[in-house]
């Protein structure tokens, strides 16, 4: 369920726990070299992966009901990846790029789109992919049963029926309404292809094309995968990888410390961790740049902040700057209230004002100078707390006065979220760009957190998927970004980069969005 | 006495079922059910709906607590409803686990503390009281996950003998689990260890200086015979109801040190549950827990009957009749309470 995450979900009953041996070992460990606790590397290490190695990585199994159907809302996120691929992928700038089509195009009314397939691509029980593999993994996608997250974002554009293979390797989608954007919808993890008429078995078979072939799987248990000789861009680096579910933050550094894996994966180390880790013999600490998109949920059905000018006010009066330097200790990027990462070629290159005067004014032409009201957070992510505190902190000078209220961190997404007024939250970054506004913005969307409603935003995302040419489409997904940023009820303050605890062998990680490279990483 | 057994079994059942229904209860009253807690974020009122009904949570909670209650006394605990799987067969898998922490810990312990605890009674006031009562004050007061840390700290990471954390499933070998039985093991006597000790301290200081072991002493028997035959029978009467109680506590104190060390066991299997709300995993592991704890009190109490003829042939006095002033004596010390962790 990477449309959030599962760390730190059980955090609730250990949250204490975790923070106590965290600054214990910190404590220890600081005593023992000479030259304090490390800072944190920028980069991670590369170099020549040894031959024959295996990698042992530890997750955090969501829950026993955890499938290996890439399609459903329960996938167990680390394996797909490894064993499955996608028609097409986003690159580090959100731009679409060739995975399993080699080559696609459009009408020029945007409404049908015509993918061509890589060659000679092997699934792992020896079988061909062909078109036919394609039109079946949309069907099980689209079709109600399997309820996967991204036939939200697809059904509307898209019928089962609207997917047809032209020959062996040419797949024709037929949208109900163009769509200048819709390559980019089929690089959600979802959109892993399976082998036609797997449905019913994919789930504990993993049968896909990727360059690992499972070998063993227990849900929210241990599972296995060996690399696959056949894979199209050649085998990986690693002879295999073993995944071992454990469901303890620290239990996950400790094994790690203990050099009994190589890798924690989905977990963003606490930054006290984080200085343990790096300054371990065994371990280090790699980053995925600004993988996590926190942001503050205003709702805008609330009686505070259904007035725009309340939330201008409350973006006006702080400093992102000063949000990324206190709570991400300068790990990460200050957001301005766009949600679109900065590194993305579609990203708004636009900085508003901080002003607290300024907000100061309109909360009084507003009447509710002097606002006092909750921010709610909680362990759930353990920037969440410091999060809310710097920005009630920031507030102050505007006069602002917010109360940082901790809920329990295992009912957080059903009690608080997109319930109370004011809270905080995060995504993981990684979705294209359209995929990204229509799904946390757009009216009446199941993941429109701060439940925000804009006629004139509405129509721009509709203009951007009839306009075929990408610089005027630019342009109109630039305008949607100013209004989130000028009138939107979901502040972003900072994109954070997820801290990766890993062994000081491994070479060559890299993992950005969604993307994580099972190819080149290796072992030294 | 067969009699007494019967009317403590009969209330024994009694308790259980309680505990199944108030557990049952607080489940419900938990902000969340098992679909939403599944789903987290993705959980949108169409996928809500479509499981709920799926999983048969749109029977109303009597009812279903009922159909529980029933499949219950047959033996069949019903179906998880995260997993899918049985829960008995799995139930047991992660309690044949948690036993393999558990015994080693309830031998090492006991036998630890007790002699310990004796010897610091004997000796009070002398160096080894004293350092006896530093050492299980501080085990005492240092949180279990605390010590855990450290031991991981100083024998997984440091010096590398034991495993940090389990990575192997509930299904691993009794051999594979073996090597990392140690350190929960050690986490968790610790703290038993403590409470036992003082308890034993107290009570043998208290027998000691009562009058028929001055009544031995005076006789001429030799003092190891004074402490083995007179002396520590007595001693342990109290001292018998907080080993149950403790042992009872290891239940909870089990899940904070499984979760440090990811071990399959019940404890783990617990939180697990709870944070999913699988009610069918969470009640069995509630009925499994309160069994113990019956079992504990009337292992305790039975023990305590075989080793003091007092309370074998207490005359059935009716409530506020004749006051009994000298079997009183004991469970008064033993109500000793702790806190779950």
């Amino acid at each position: 369920m990477p449309i959030s995450s599962s760390m730190g979900r059980r955090s609730v009953l250990v949250a204490g726990m975790t923070l106590g041996a965290g600054a214990l070992i910190a404590g220890l460990s600081g005593c023992g070299s000479s030259n304090g606790v490390a800072d944190i590397p920028l980069a991670a290490a590369t170099g020549n992966a040894a031959r024959g190695r295996r990698m042992r990585i530890a997750r955090p199994a969501a829950s026993a009901a955890e499938t290996l159907d890439p399609a459903s809302s329960l996938s167990a996120y680390e394996y797909l990846g490894a064993i499955y691929n996608r028609l097409v992928k986003l690159d580090q700038q959100g731009t679409t790029v060739p995975d399993l089509a080699s080559e696609w195009s459009s009408t020029p009314d945007g409404k049908t789109w015509t993918f061509k397939l890589r060659r000679g691509v092997r699934f792992h029980d020896g079988r061909v992919l062909t078109a036919g593999d394609v039109v079946y993994t949309l069907g099980h996608i689209l079709d109600p049963a399997t309820g996967s997250p991204q036939a939200g974002v697809l059904a509307p554009i898209l019928e089962p029926s609207g997917v047809t293979a032209s020959d062996s390797h040419t797949v024709v989608f037929a949208l109900t309404s163009p769509n200048a954007e819709f390559p980019s919808l089929l690089t959600a993890y979802q959109c892993y292809i399976i082998p036609a008429g797997s449905a019913a078995a994919i789930g504990r078979t993993g049968i896909g094309t990727g360059p690992f072939r499972l070998s063993s799987y227990t849900p929210a248990g241990r599972g296995s995968v060996e690399a696959f000789a056949d894979h199209f861009a050649g085998p990986p680096a690693l002879d295999g990888i073993d995944f071992y579910s454990v469901q303890d933050t620290s239990a996950r550094v400790n094994a790690l410390l203990a050099g009994q894996i190589d890798l924690i994966s989905q977990t963003n180390l606490d930054f006290a961790t984080a200085r343990v880790v790096a300054s371990s013999p065994v371990a280090t600490v790699a980053r995925a740049k600004d993988a996590q998109w926190y942001t503050i949920p205003m709702l805008a059905t609330s009686k505070e902040f259904s007035d725009p000018l309340v939330r201008q006010a409350m973006k006006l009066a702080y400093n992102p700057k000063d949000i990324v330097a206190t709570a991400l200790q300068g790990n990460g990027s200050p957001g301005w209230d766009n949600p679109v990462p900065p590194g993305y070629a579609d990203a708004l290159d636009y900085t508003r004002p901080y002003d607290p005067e300024q907000a100061r004014a309109l909360l009084k032409q507003a009447g509710v100078e002097g606002l006092r009201m909750p921010i709610y957070t909680s362990s759930y992510d353990s920037v969440f707390t410091p999060l809310a505190v710097a920005y009630a902190e920031a507030v102050k000078q505007a006069g602002i006065n917010l109360t940082v209220t901790s809920a329990s961190s295992d009912s957080y997404y059903t009690e608080i979220w997109m319930k109370k007024p004011l809270s905080v939250s995060y995504w993981f970054t990684g979705r294209p760009v359209d995929q990204l506004l229509n799904q946390v913005f757009r009216s009446g969307s199941s993941y429109n957190e701060s439940a925000w409603s804009n006629a004139a935003f509405d129509q721009l995302l509709v203009d951007a998927r009839r306009e075929m040419n990408d610089e005027r489409r630019r342009g109109i997904y630039q305008d949607a970004q100013r209004l989130i940023i000028e009138d939107g009820a979901d502040m972003t303050p900072m994109f954070g980069d997820r801290l990766v605890g890993l062994s000081r062998k491994v070479v060559n990680y890299s993992e950005f969005g969604f993307e994580f490279d099972y190819l080149k990483i290796g072992l030294s | 006495m067969p009699l007494l057994i019967l009317r403590r079994l009969g209330s024994a059942v009694l308790t259980i079922v309680l505990a199944s229904l108030l557990v049952f209860l607080a489940i419900q009253a938990l902000p969340g059910d098992v679909v939403q807690q599944i789903l987290g974020r993705d959980a949108t009122p169409e996928a809500v709906a479509r499981m709920r009904s799926e999983l048969g949570l749109d029977t109303p909670v009597f009812l279903r607590y009922v159909q529980w209650l029933f499949g219950a006394l047959q033996g069949d605990f019903g179906t998880s409803l995260v997993s899918g799987e049985p829960v008995g067969p799995n139930l047991l898998l992660h309690f044949r686990n948690t036993l393999l922490i558990a015994v080693p810990t309830v031998i090492i312990s006991v036998t630890l503390s007790i002699v310990l605890g004796v010897v610091a009674g004997l000796r009070r006031g002398k160096w080894a009281d004293h350092s006896i009562s530093l050492i299980s004050l501080l085990a005492m007061s240092i949180p279990e996950f605390m010590v855990a840390a450290l031991l991981v700290l100083a024998f997984a990471v440091g010096i590398p003998m034991f495993p940090a954390v389990v990575l192997d499933g509930p299904q691993a070998s009794l051999a594979q689990l073996l090597p990392s039985i140690w350190l929960p093991v050690i986490v968790l006597s610790l703290a038993m260890a403590a409470y036992i000790i003082r308890m034993t301290r107290t009570s043998t200081i208290d027998v000691m200086t009562s009058e028929f072991i001055t009544t031995a002493e005076l006789k001429g028997l030799r003092r190891a015979r004074v402490v083995m035959r007179h002396a520590l029978p007595t001693a342990l009467l109290p001292t018998l109801n907080v080993v149950a109680i403790n042992i009872a506590w290891m239940l909870g104190g089990v899940v904070v040190v499984e979760n440090i060390f990811n071990y399959p066991g019940m404890g783990n299997l617990m939180l697990e549950a709870v944070f999913n709300r699988d009610l069918p995993v969470i009640e069995a592991i509630a009925v499994v827990s309160a069994a113990i704890y019956v079992a504990c009190n009337l292992l305790a109490d039975l023990t305590a009957m075989a080793l003091d003829p007092r309370q074998r042939f207490r005359p059935r006095a009716r409530r506020g009749a004749g006051a009994q002033p000298g079997p009183k004596a004991s469970p008064a010390i033993s109500t000793v309470e702790r806190s779950q962790p």
